[in-house]
């Protein structure tokens, strides 16, 4: 497949199970290497980078994952302040507090800060997900079924925090299941079958007849 | 109001001190807390490495004693002496002094007489009697060759037994093969000492890697989400060889203090025994050993994480 997404770009990847969505998404972070192929992130050759190069890639991917993985030990804040720090140790911790407590309430949990993870619902710790996926300003955002184990009130204003996150110039895919979602968003979608790519549809041609503007 | 925005430089001092804070925070206090969290499954780890290092201390005690021992027995096996015949000449012996002393093998030439070797006897445990035991003084006089090299003792010895003025019954004190025993027990001795430390060692590197083993698979989650979010490999990795370097840290400090308390109670306890079973561990030499203790239990803690992390845990 050959496949380039574009800064303030939101696209969605969709394809019935197995298809490679979570591959992909893994080979862009770099979780696998490519047996072939090539993989460009921010002008980083992921396909070719060494073990001890791998973080330099991943401070420029935020990911957000369908089960959070929040640290359990370290609030909400605290998680987000680590993805800040891990990332560049010239990071003050006031510097790293004020920046996740801005990205937290840019995410609306503002005030949740101190709260750990156990203490949020399943859609409270997602944003917090969120906000650490992007509290470095990536310029590329990563989604595997973020909104899989949220309802659907919820699903839409996650979705809405992604739109917003695009409109400021980041890059973000989205693997989801979710068609109601794909359809009334009317981004581009990419739809994969067996690890290939079958289709690529433009921004705002994804309603029922989508298939006529297919690539 | 119009206006020029100045971005000023971060203070150099500033940053310096912030990296150390957070490296200081996720390599060394994260170590330590993840240390006293898992210290059930650490236990057997400094138990292991705690009996290691000890037995490695006192083995390196004993070591260091055998080999002043030896080399105070090879002082003694190199010294020759020559027996002199009852009624031999002054001539003749004067003859023998002479050859001796112009051999380039020998180092010196002493003439000890009858009257000096019954006094010398007296002193060596099991003699006196003998000298009791008659009126007479049956030890003889003799020429005491000290040579240079050990091994030209039995030379000097084919040399000399046929001369004139040595006492034909028993003509020298060489005793072949005493020196070679004395060295094939020491060999012994320090060839079983490798061979059980290094099975010791095995033991410990083996547990601690297992404890540290466990230590990442109990921290998975943790470990991959730190990955995810772009921590540098170091990062990852440094608590864990810390972590190591805590328990072999404690264990070298545990082993290194009973090394130290048992040569202090040895040295105390009889200085003049003491000084004859172990010769030249003072108290400077038994602190150096408490310290090298310490600094193998700090190196081996260390170096057995090191492995189990690059074996474990993948980027």
């Amino acid at each position: 497949m050959h496949l380039a997404l574009q800064p303030g770009e939101l696209t969605f990847l969709v394809g019935p199970s197995g298809a490679g969505k979570t591959t992909l998404l893994k080979l862009i972070n770099r979780e696998i290497r490519p047996t072939r192929g090539e993989v460009w992130v921010d002008g980083i050759a992921a396909h070719a980078l060494k073990a001890s190069r791998v973080a330099d890639l991943r401070r420029r991917v935020g990911v957000v994952f369908q089960d959070y993985k929040l640290l359990p030990r370290l609030t909400a804040m605290e998680n987000v302040a680590l993805a800040l720090q891990v990332g560049d140790l010239r990071v003050s911790d006031q510097e790293a507090s004020e920046r996740a407590l801005d990205a937290l309430d840019a995410v609306g949990l503002g005030d949740r800060g101190g709260a750990f993870p156990h203490q949020l619902s399943g859609g409270q710790q997602q944003r917090v997900a969120l906000a650490r996926a992007v509290v470095a300003q990536p310029p590329l955002l990563i989604a595997d079924e973020p909104t899989g184990n949220l309802d659907l009130e919820t699903s839409w204003e996650m979705m809405d925090l992604f739109g917003d996150i695009a409109a400021f110039g980041t890059a973000v895919l989205i693997a989801t299941h979710n068609v109601e979602i794909v359809k009334r968003l009317q981004r581009r979608v990419i739809t994969l079958v067996h690890g290939r790519l079958v289709r690529d549809q433009p921004a705002g041609q994804t309603g029922r007849l989508a298939w006529l503007a297919s690539s | 109001m119009a206006g020029i925005v100045v971005k000023g430089r971060f203070p150099r001092r500033r940053i310096v001190q912030t990296v150390a804070v957070n490296v200081f925070r996720y390599l060394f206090r994260g170590a330590a807390r993840n240390w006293f969290r898992n210290m059930g499954s650490t236990a057997p780890a400094l138990g292991s490495m705690t009996l290691l290092l000890l037995l490695s201390g006192l083995i390196g005690l004993s070591g260091l004693a055998l080999y002043n021992l030896e080399k105070v027995e090879a002082g003694q096996a190199s010294l020759l002496h020559v027996y002199i015949k009852d009624g031999a000449t002054t001539t003749d012996v004067d003859v023998l002094w002479d050859r001796l002393a112009r051999d380039p093998r020998v180092a010196t030439v002493y003439y000890t007489t009858k009257a000096e070797a019954l006094k010398r006897a007296q002193h060596i445990p099991g003699l006196p009697q003998i000298a009791s035991a008659t009126d007479a003084n049956p030890f003889p006089a003799s020429l005491d060759v000290q040579a240079k090299n050990i091994d030209d003792v039995a030379a000097i010895d084919t040399m000399v037994r046929n001369d004139i003025a040595v006492d034909p019954a028993y003509p020298t004190s060489y005793d072949q093969g005493a020196y070679q025993r004395i060295q094939a027990v020491l060999f012994g001795v320090g060839v079983a000492g490798l061979a059980f430390l290094v099975l010791l060692g095995f033991v410990a590197v083996t547990v601690t890697m297992n404890s540290i083993r466990a230590a990442i698979h109990s921290r998975r989650d943790e470990v991959t989400i730190m990955q995810l979010v772009g921590a540098p490999r170091w990062m990852v990795r440094g608590p864990f060889v810390v972590e190591g370097a805590i328990t072999g840290g404690l264990a070298g400090a545990a082993a290194g203090l009973v090394t130290f308390a048992l040569a202090m109670t040895g040295i105390t306890a009889g200085a003049a025994t003491f000084a004859q079973f172990a010769p030249g561990i003072t108290v400077a030499v038994a602190a150096i050993a408490a310290t090298i203790v310490l600094a193998a239990g700090l190196g081996l803690g260390s170096g057995s994480s090191l492995i189990s992390v690059r074996r474990h845990l993948e980027s």
